[in-house]
């Protein structure tokens, strides 16, 4: 897949000037390889390879979408005719017609980003060997283990853009990315720890702090840990939130509310640019860049529809700033699209996604965090996570540590936490001068996936625990 | 393409993985050809047009094995990715059960190709789409449809392997799924979806608007929601919840790696009392017809009806050849491999049915005790042991009158606890997507936490 991007922009910038109209061309070589162990045994090797072309042509006021499994100019082309004719089906019974997509900030050139090279060029028996020794050191990690794994996965992009109105850019990016899992059994009862990690970039990237070792003492420790813990008690309660879990609350809870598809159905951000929705102490971001430091799992440099992918301050110091958007929702609110336009293969339609979702830290350390909090819970771990659109949330989360009189007490049960966005935003009373990107490993579900991160500081806030009457 | 071009394709596959070195090899490919209309904010958004050929290679070398898969099946790329699995092989460690099954005679399963639902266009699917978009407004103009696809695919799958397995099939599928949300003022409702699929092309109009009917009600009727209340007691599942709550982490027990692997709570419960008495699953591949039948699994084995739980007692775990072999004894293959060309083997189900109970549904909505309905669970279960925390979605709380919309209320328990405390299951059924089936269950002593 070496290279193929540069010579895949010649082609598709060919076909894009024989069409008549706006089209969007997007050649994308997606290559996956995974490795698998689980009880000291390789479970499973694989590799994956899709690649082809999308085109979306704009024609009457209509999308059109189609694609072909070569980078060849008579088989682009006649994807374009395909969308043409299947955009020209849709005219007919569109009732609001599509705007011209928004003026953008147009990529053109070259965006590669680091690691491709490194991790392509490390040797298959390397990858098996990290993940046999994560995994075999989980085993050894406690007594009560009974069965551990480790899977480790390598994403490959390799694209070009092209628009008729001007966007020719192409880039290569790869994506590492590990899951450890621990399962602890003691009379019958069984218990998991789960830790997972993963960057934009190569394998120094992934592994700048000997994270495979430290993830593997924690996975076995948590699944120790939490062998006899007790159910956290249901109800409303004073939470301090890991980086992991904002950045779950974040893009679960905020960002599916601001994508701009999501307003303009209805969702609890709508109408809302301009007013207080936070806590003055909340600054919330989406970036195509790894801000703070390199690495965070979303990072891309040019959206899907060939636009730059910036920094969108999504709220600023508790007053909604921005929504997320792609070029047909920017020229709808008369705002510049913020390059949030993503499809996962070839085939699939850019739809708006967040990519890098963060909450700006703040001034408060972790210690005076707790050391002022009498009753409530430090959460950590981040398990799934879904929103909906009356801006209610759900995370799970791995575990719960009780926190009495100040102090850290007694580990509980893994808990589901909930509430409504913008009213738990709007009780943030303290913030960590911290930083974390923690979800590196995340993937966004909207139809298709999408590789996201998200995270921030340590965050005070309160909402509601599932757990037992 | 057809099938026979498919299982050509397998053919050189096989080919060229045993002159690069391979022992042993298994094929698989798959073609697609899928025309759909995508639906977004009450109005057609993009239509779509696509076709895919892709295969899958699994080689072993000795008791060494490598995977690969790609959708370009040229002839110079099929050989490369050939060499790639046998590299790949090369540098995994052995593994003495690796190997594949042999031929089983596999019988066709009637009513998976229909000539005239693959005859239909992306102007059909377009004219169907906003045919149910004008449905659901003309029944309730404050639900918004946030997002949909109406979809019509033809698909051909072949194996082959150097064991002697060799089948293949072709089928045609419309799909339908709707998501959105009611809106009334200040007043917005949680997310609801509804999805529908059907082979048959007479049956599609009203079945689609069926569908449509029913996301409309169930968006509705989360309108007007007020908070509930906590208490411990009855909840009553509606279908859509026992299959995100129920079902997939009970199969996710009964799956033959989780037994291996020391993952499921069920590894010693096979024909043990693990449900009430009224609860009964099963799944059925070689439903004529069926959304999830096929005639062989992922590895070639002729799939066949599995008697899950019966009565409450456990009777069977799904298995693939692998975990037969692991598994050792009488064990053999269920035909529950489960994947595509994308992917190695795994294990699963293919159409999941929980037998009808015997209460009037009517009775379930008025309980004697406190209880609440609930429509969709959107929560996390540890698949693992079984614990379970959740928000209810489209609530309702229950009694002698209509049922009261309420929200911001959370469910928590363990699965398994809540399989022995079912208490009730509704004779009326409904079937979700095509491929699962259940009752209304009611279950005591669940944890109910109001925000």
């Amino acid at each position: 897949m070496e290279h193929a991007a540069d010579n895949a922009r010649e082609i598709l910038e060919q076909a894009a000037a024989g069409y008549d109209g706006f089209v969007e061309l997007r050649y994308h070589d997606k290559l996956t390889r995974s490795v698998a162990v689980e009880k000291g045994k390789v479970e499973s090797t694989g590799q994956r390879s899709r690649m082809g072309v999308g085109v979306r042509v704009l024609a009457q006021g209509a999308w059109g979408l189609a694609s072909t499994g070569a980078l060849e100019l008579g088989g682009i082309r006649r994807a374009v005719q395909q969308a043409h004719a299947a955009a020209l089906a849709g005219a007919g019974m569109r009732k609001n017609k599509v705007q011209t997509p928004a003026a953008a900030d147009l990529a053109r050139g070259s965006f590669d980003q680091p690691g491709v090279d490194e991790i392509l060029s490390r040797p298959l028996a390397d990858k098996i060997a990290l993940a046999m020794r994560i995994e075999e050191k989980i085993r050894g990690g406690a007594q009560a283990i009974n069965s551990a794994s480790c899977w480790y996965n390598e994403i490959f992009e390799n694209k070009a853009i092209v628009t008729s109105d001007g966007a020719s850019a192409s880039f290569r990016l790869v994506r590492p990315e590990i899951r450890l899992s621990a399962i602890a059994e003691k009379d019958g009862e069984l218990s998991t720890g789960n830790e997972s990690f993963g960057v934009t970039g190569g394998w120094e990237c992934l592994f700048r702090n000997g994270e495979g070792e430290y993830f593997a003492d924690r996975a076995a420790k948590t699944a120790t840990d939490l062998l006899g813990a007790s159910g956290a008690e249901g109800g409303r309660a004073t939470v301090i939130l890991a980086p992991s879990i904002v950045g779950l609350l974040v893009h679960e809870a905020i960002g599916h509310t601001v994508e701009a598809d999501f307003v303009l159905s209805g969702s609890v951000a709508a109408g809302k640019i301009g007013q207080r929705v936070a806590s003055e102490l909340v600054t919330l971001c989406d970036s195509g860049a790894s801000e703070f430091y390199d690495g965070a799992g979303g990072t891309i440099p040019v959206d899907d529809e060939g636009v730059i992918a910036g920094k969108t301050e999504i709220i600023k110091e508790g007053i909604l700033r921005s929504y997320l958007h792609n070029r047909e929702s920017a020229a709808h609110f008369g705002v510049a699209p913020t390059g949030n336009a993503r499809a996962w293969e070839y085939a699939d339609q850019p739809l708006i996604r967040m990519r890098n979702t963060y909450m700006q830290p703040g001034t408060w350390s972790l210690e005076e965090m707790i050391a002022t909090t009498q009753d409530g819970y430090l959460l950590e771990g981040p398990r799934n996570g879904q929103a909906d659109a009356t801006g209610e949330f759900m995370f799970g989360v791995q575990e719960a540590r009780r926190i009495r009189d100040g102090k850290l007490s007694e580990l509980v049960k893994g808990v589901t936490l909930s509430g409504i966005a913008f009213e738990v935003l709007g009780t943030v009373d303290a913030v960590s001068d911290t930083f974390k990107w923690d979800l590196g490993s995340g993937y966004c579900g909207k139809g298709q996936p999408a590789k996201v991160d998200a995270g921030g500081p340590y965050v005070r806030c309160r909402a509601v625990l599932g757990g037992a009457q | 393409m057809e099938p026979k071009e498919l299982l050509e394709i397998c053919d050189r596959l096989i080919e060229q993985a045993r002159s690069a070195g391979a022992d042993e090899v298994e094929a698989v490919a798959a073609s697609g050809r899928s025309v759909e209309t995508h639906l977004e904010k009450n109005d057609i958004h993009i239509a779509q047009t696509g076709t895919e050929t892709s295969f899958g290679l699994r080689v072993f070398c000795g008791e060494r094995v490598g995977f690969v898969t790609a959708n370009d099946v040229g002839e110079r790329a099929t050989a490369a990715s050939a060499a790639e699995a046998i590299a790949q092989a090369h540098v995994s460690p052995p593994d003495p059960l690796a190997g594949l099954p042999d031929p089983e005679p596999v019988i066709e399963i009637p009513g998976m190709y229909r000539e005239d639902l693959a005859s239909l266009s992306v102007a059909d699917t377009t004219r169907l789409a906003a045919d149910m978009i004008a449905r659901v407004s003309a029944r309730d103009r404050r639900v918004n449809i946030d997002s949909g696809t109406l979809s019509v695919s033809v698909s051909s799958s072949a194996i082959t392997s150097t064991r002697g397995v060799r089948a293949s099939e072709r089928e045609t599928s419309a799909d339908f799924y709707l998501f959105g949300m009611a809106v009334d003022g200040d007043d917005v409702a949680s997310f609801d979806y509804d999805t529908e699929t059907s082979r048959d092309r007479g049956a599609l109009d009203d079945l689609f608007a069926q569908t449509a009917d029913r996301f409309t009600d169930k968006c509705v009727a989360g309108l007007g929601a007020r908070k509930g209340e906590s208490f411990r007691g009855g909840v009553v599942l509606s279908p859509d919840a026992v299959f995100e709550l129920i079902v997939p982490n009970l199969i996710n027990a009964v799956c033959a790696n989780s037994v291996r692997k020391g993952r499921s709570m069920l590894a010693e419960k096979l024909g043990h009392t693990i449900a009430a008495a009224c609860f009964s699953l099963t799944d059925d591949a070689t439903i004529p017809g069926g959304a999830g039948s096929s005639a062989f699994d992922r590895e070639g084995v002729p799939t066949r009806r599995s008697s899950i739980v019966d009565a409450g007692v456990l009777r069977t775990f799904l298995w693939n050849h692998y975990e037969a072999r692991a598994a050792g004894g009488d064990a053999r293959s269920t035909g529950h491999a489960s994947g595509g060309v994308g992917t190695l083997p795994g294990i699963g189900p293919s159409s999941l049915d929980v037998a009808a109970g015997e209460t009037k549904f009517e009775d379930l909505l008025h309980p004697d005790s406190r209880t609440i309905l609930v429509n969709r669970f959107s929560g996390s279960v540890n698949g693992v042991n079984g614990d379970f925390s959740g928000v209810v979605k489209n609530g309702a709380l229950l009694g002698a009158g209509d049922p009261v919309a309420i929200k911001e209320t959370m469910i928590a328990g363990n699965l398994f606890s809540l399989l022995k405390n079912i208490s009730a299951m509704s004779r009326r059924r409904k079937t979700i997507g095509g491929t699962r089936t259940a009752p209304y269950i009611r279950v005591e002593d669940v944890s109910v936490t109001a925000g």
